[in-house]
């Protein structure tokens, strides 16, 4: 066995055939003695400072999320479902209305009320913004981690064992996949809107976060682990995994052990794309009933409400997109980072030193 | 000329269509014994004779109807109409299950024998094909049976017409336009008939142009293209876009208008369970509706107003509303005082709505209200198609939700049926309230009998039932529907007519 | 190969057979989705809604229903509850309009995706990478139908560059077809295209990371040689997967929203109204269409990881 271009077979590969994390092999000229490879690792976190900004932004998106009701009572003087169709509200020595008579509400005050705008009830969009993050994060974390397990699971036994299993397990991904996701989201939220989800031991209230969650993390299980499933095919006829089967290596370690690792930018990269879709695929339940119950804010669903007011109120869109953008920037960046500190060899660039240390200067 | 329309007609089989869509093409090609003038406003609500001779001679006790077919009648494709035909277009729309066919079934002798096979004809109508006459029992006094041979699935088709679901290729009819070059769910076209100079039955206008009809899901760019011109008619029954509302009344505000249609917006409050059993607590609901929030989320498509029955209808009342002015603030405190009253205060209440907007945005504002004065409400938005299913299913027991109300026919009696208590029924119940008000079914008795043409005769009768309705707040009316007439450039605003019962009259559209 | 493709044919039939049966499930589990309840019509009394039932089969067992609307499904005759239309005969007409739609973005979506993932990857960590990851998070926030939204509004109605929205056919007016699609391409490409390039950015990296790219390198090989023969070929596996994907989904009609937006009339469109009104027979058909797509796609794309790397074999 060969690789493509017919180069002489390459010695094991990553963490490869050396057991043991301590002794991974690092990139050129960053190799540091003395230090644990977790340590060092955080060592050159440490040193990313774009990564750890934007790490920063999302940890600050998420704090005031959980602060919203500080803002909603002490800035805003108002909660996030209160209606205030018909009242004014002085911006510059100007009355204006919170809501025209024809329906469109008003844009950004930059003022303690309203200072993102209103909605078409009339309520303070920057206020439903921090209530909906806390919402919309809930259900993206959830959603997204039910999607990476159960795919990662699903693509390493599938790749790895191939045959029988793969086709089983293949097909059945054809199957879910075969719903166009918005399909399925939608019959199984219509189902649930009502009766909740009875699984014997595992009951769901028709409005718990939680049904959105659940639906949205499975149904997206097939995108993920085919581009998985496609990466461990490649890498299960690697020279690596066959010296760890030369060891006597058993399946689950080789799987866990020797593949896995190598998995972990693209598992990197699909995290933060995964919690993006699932907070604007939320959206897309809660209008038929099985998502956040209105009015309680979430991110997706304020798009969605916002749509039919583009242009005349573009802002009912663009805020929380905004705010769902940066969130997942954050998430995305850091994630790159957090990566590349794990596996600095990823640094090296084409025809270039490495830019690690470009950085790290 | 282009009409651009949201969605798809149901059926453009005159048998079986039921929805606007449907019937704006089919009563200009299929007429009835009996039509609407083709007038706007009041006068439009009008019957006049349609294939018949005149409006029929109704027998002293309401049962029997004679008709007279006039003479040389021909379809659109040149055969001649027979008294007979009438008698077999009623017994397909019924074994069609047209969505209406209890006007049929309930009201006809041996309709219901006939829909159940016991029968192989309605033994309540007979037809002399020498004398043209048509003679329908009615198993009891109906007064808006005339409105039901106004329908268009109770218009005249040839007796050789297939029972089976033609709206790909809709049969021939009278009138002065026909469909043809259907394409499901994409487009159809409405032309003039030419045998229609034939039968030029009087009051129903010929026609001036051809009508092209896309169907364009997406209202936004459906507003868009009449606004630039490139689509002539915008479906009144779709809604305009609250983005483009502004720039419409600015830029082409000489071809668009707001026209009332006779249609109601209303909050149901089940009389049967807590907490708007209590008279207090459903006063306080109506007392603290700020009709004026609820126009907005409209774009301000809403008529104000207290009463069941809307404007335009017979019986509409002309006092003033009993728990305040609709055009007005509402008096929350007095709303809050009646919730303390009632000894409601804080009862748990769930709001129920469709889920399209603003639908679900009325009951957002509502739930907020509720909170406001003292419930305890949350809110539950269920997809449209199951909607009416659930909350008309009495298991469901929903304590308040959205529901609206469109004529049929104007006769009163058809909003009625929504507040009769003979109309409660398991499953697809349509009295929400679940009002079971003896004083209501003593006036019904009486009123449902009258016919349509006489309706005259008990006006003010209706109108002091409507108004007991609103002091009883049985339902909280929060407006009457109002919808767009918006055109292109290129037709005669003024000249088209806004019909009462069917929207924008193809008839009456013409180039400037 | 003849085997791969008779397994693949079997398990095409499984997986269509799975799939009819669990939609068929979902919507029985519908609380109050009796579609006797809405073909009755909202004034219907208890013994109309019964004679639906009765007319329509609903009273009888599942299974029964099932087998029947399966039977219509194969000679070609089953009819949508709500409109009474054969359903084929709508999913045919409008299957072109859908493959058109989806193989422009699918081209596009590629090109963009594996263009700008280079480009990322070959400037990690400088001033365009940065722009480009931006860029492809604004892709993965903002949700289509957003996206089509805006532009059919400023490019196609404030300022006249495109029509708004409509089909031509292609054997009609090709030129009317391009300009037409172009918006929709567009919006649904987007996302599409953010996902490739940060997965490609990341799966360039690792490969060039390789000891077998050092040792390309090491060999005197041009960089350009480097990367199309040895990294390129290799990090474009997890996208071929996605593509193939992406691409059979959208054929099956799984572009719901842009289609609605802009009035395209395809099966998404169909797919969707048809979801608004819980109408079985043509959802039963388009989820049956969308399987075979995935199962075709799924067997060419594992066609194509074996010609991408050799070693892989057929399974």
């Amino acid at each position: 066995m060969s690789v493509a271009s017919g180069l002489p077979a390459a010695p094991a590969g990553r963490e490869g055939a050396t057991p043991g994390l301590g002794e991974v092999i690092l990139g050129p000229g960053a190799v540091t003695p003395g230090l644990g490879p977790y340590r060092l690792a955080w060592r050159r976190l440490r040193g990313n400072r774009v990564a750890l900004a934007f790490g920063l932004l999302f940890l600050a998106i998420a704090l005031v999320s959980v602060l919203a009701p500080l803002y909603a009572h002490q800035i805003a003087k108002t909660g996030p479902d209160e209606n205030h169709i018909t009242e004014t509200i002085k911006v510059g020595g100007r009355t204006l209305e919170v809501v025209s008579p024809g329906g469109i509400p008003i844009g950004p005050t930059w003022r303690s009320r309203f200072f993102l705008g209103a909605d078409q009830n009339g309520r303070d969009i920057a206020v439903r913004l921090l209530y909906g993050g806390r919402n919309s994060l809930f259900i993206g974390a959830v959603a997204t981690t039910i999607t990476m397990v159960l795919a990662i699971l699903v693509g390493l036994l599938s790749g790895y064992s191939r045959g029988p299993v793969d086709g089983v397990l293949s097909r059945a991904m054809d199957v879910l996949w075969a719903y166009p996701a918005v399909l399925l989201g939608v019959a199984l939220g219509v189902v649930f809107a009502l009766g909740g989800i009875d699984l014997g031991l595992f009951h769901l209230q028709g409005s718990s976060l939680l049904v959105p969650a659940v639906i949205v993390g499975v149904v997206y299980v097939p995108y993920v682990a085919k581009a998985l499933r496609g990466q461990v095919l490649g890498l299960r006829e690697r020279e690596f995994v066959d010296a760890a089967r030369a060891q006597g290596l058993g399946h689950v370690r080789i799987m866990l052990g020797e593949i896995l690792p190598n998995l972990a930018s693209t598992i990197v990269v699909l995290v933060p794309l995964m919690l993006a879709n699932s907070i604007l695929r939320e959206a897309s339940l809660s209008v038929r009933g099985a998502g956040v119950q209105p009015p309680s804010p979430s991110w997706g669903t304020m798009i969605a409400e916002g749509i039919r007011f583009i242009p005349a109120a573009i802002h009912t869109t663009l805020v929380p997109g905004i705010m769902l953008m940066l969130a997942v920037l954050g998430i995305n960046v850091f994630g790159d980072g957090l990566r590349d500190a794990l596996d600095p060899r990823a640094r090296v660039r084409v025809g270039r030193s490495p830019v690690s240390a470009e950085i790290e200067t | 000329m282009t009409v651009s329309q949201g969605s798809a007609p149901d059926f453009l089989d005159p048998g079986l269509g039921y929805t606007t869509q449907a019937a704006n093409a089919d009563w200009i090609s299929y007429t009835g014994l009996l039509t609407y003038a083709h007038e706007a406003g009041t006068a439009g609500s009008k019957l006049i004779p349609g294939v018949a001779t005149d409006l029929g001679k109704i027998s002293p006790n309401g049962r029997v109807y004679v008709f007279t077919l006039r003479k040389g009648l021909v379809y659109s494709n040149g055969e001649p109409v027979h008294a007979r035909d009438f008698a077999h277009t009623i017994e397909r729309s019924i074994k069609l299950n047209w969505g209406g066919k209890s006007f049929f079934t309930g009201n006809i002798e041996g309709a219901e024998a006939f829909d159940k096979g016991q029968a192989h004809t309605i033994s309540g109508i007979t037809t002399n094909e020498l004398t043209g006459q048509i003679v329908i029992k009615l198993l009891s006094p109906f007064g808006a049976f005339p409105n039901v041979l106004a329908f268009p699935s109770a218009a005249l088709l040839p007796s050789n017409t297939p029972m089976t679901n033609l709206s790909n290729n809709p049969p021939p009819g009278v009138g002065p336009y026909m469909i043809t070059n259907v394409v499901p769910n994409q487009s159809y076209s409405v032309v003039r008939n030419p045998k229609w100079s034939q039968d030029n039955i009087p009051g129903i206008p010929a026609g001036h142009v051809d009508i092209a009809v896309k169907i364009n899901p997406n209202t936004q760019s459906e507003a868009e293209r009449v606004l630039n011109n490139t689509a002539d008619i915008f479906d009144w029954a779709d809604t305009i876009p609250p983005s483009l509302l502004p720039q419409i009344e600015s830029h082409a505000s000489d071809r668009f208008a707001k026209e009332s249609t006779v249609s109601n917006f209303f909050f149901f409050l089940n009389t049967q369970t807590k907490p708007f059993n209590s008279e207090l607590a459903r006063q306080a609901v109506v007392t603290g509706l700020d009709q004026r929030a609820l126009s907005r989320l409209n774009s301000g498509f809403l008529a104000p107003g207290c009463f069941f029955l809307p404007p335009g209808m017979p019986g509409h009342p002309r006092g003033a509303c009993p728990y305040g002015d609709p055009n007005a603030a509402p008096n929350i405190a007095k709303a809050k005082e009646l919730v303390q009253r009632s000894g409601m205060a804080g009862t748990p209440v769930t709001v129920w709505s469709e889920t399209r907007a603003p639908k679900r945005e009325y009951a957002t504002y509502y739930t907020n209200l509720l909170n406001q004065i003292g419930f305890k409400a949350t809110q539950k938005v269920i997809a449209d198609a199951q909607y009416f299913a659930t909350i008309g299913n009495l298991s469901t027991n929903a304590q308040t939700g959205y529901a609206n109300w469109s004529q049929d026919f104007p006769n009163p009696s058809d909003f009625y049926l929504l507040l009769d208590a003979n109309s409660i029924q398991p499953q697809n119940n349509g009295n929400f309230s679940q009002v079971k008000d003896p004083h209501i079914q003593n006036e019904l008795a009486v009123l449902n009998a009258v016919p349509t043409t006489k309706l005259a005769s008990v006006v003010s009768r209706w109108e002091a039932l409507d108004e007991y309705v609103a002091r009883k707040a049985y339902v909280a009316v929060f407006g009457y529907g109002q919808q767009p007439k918006f055109f292109s450039d290129r037709i005669d605003f003024g000249a088209a007519v806004f019909h009462p019962v069917y929207g924008n009259d193809w008839t009456t559209i013409q180039l400037k | 190969m003849a085997r791969f493709v008779a397994r693949r044919l079997f398990s095409m039939v499984l997986v269509l057979f799975t799939i009819s049966i669990l939609t068929f499930l979902i919507f029985q589990a519908i609380p109050n989705g009796d579609p006797a309840l809405r073909l009755a019509g909202r004034t219907a009394t208890a013994p109309q809604i019964e004679d639906v039932r009765r007319q329509w089969g609903f009273d009888k067992p599942i299974y029964v229903q099932y087998a029947r609307t399966m039977e219509k499904i194969i000679d070609g005759e089953v009819i949508s509850y709500s409109q009474q239309q054969n359903v084929e005969q709508e999913v045919w007409r409008d299957l072109p309009v859908t493959i058109s739609l989806a193989l422009g973005a699918g081209i596009l979506f590629l090109i963009f995706g594996v263009l700008f993932g280079v480009l990322s990857a070959i400037t990690a960590g400088r001033t365009t990478d940065r722009a480009l990851t931006v860029l492809a998070m604004f892709g993965i926030s903002m949700p289509a139908f957003f996206l089509a939204a805006v532009m059919s509004y400023y490019l196609g109605y404030k300022w006249g560059i495109f029509p708004i929205g409509g089909y031509v056919k292609l054997t009609d007016d090709p030129w009317g077809w391009f300009t037409h699609l172009i918006m929709p391409w567009v919006s649904l490409a987007i996302l599409q295209v953010g996902v490739y390039s940060r997965l490609l950015r990341s799966n360039i990296l690792d490969t060039l990371g390789e000891d077998y790219v050092r040792t390309a390198r090491a060999k005197g090989l041009s960089e350009r040689r480097v990367l199309s023969r040895h990294v390129l070929r290799n990090s474009l596996i997890p996208v071929v997967s996605l593509w193939g994907l992406d691409l059979a989904a959208l054929f099956g009609g799984g572009a719901l929203l842009i289609e609605i937006v802009f009035d395209l009339h395809g099966v998404g469109q169909y797919a969707a109204e048809s979801i608004g009104r819980l109408d079985v027979p043509p959802i039963l058909v388009i989820t049956m269409l969308t399987a075979f797509f995935v199962v075709l796609m799924s067997a060419i794309t594992d066609i194509l990881y074996a010609a991408l790397d050799p070693r892989i074999r057929f399974s």
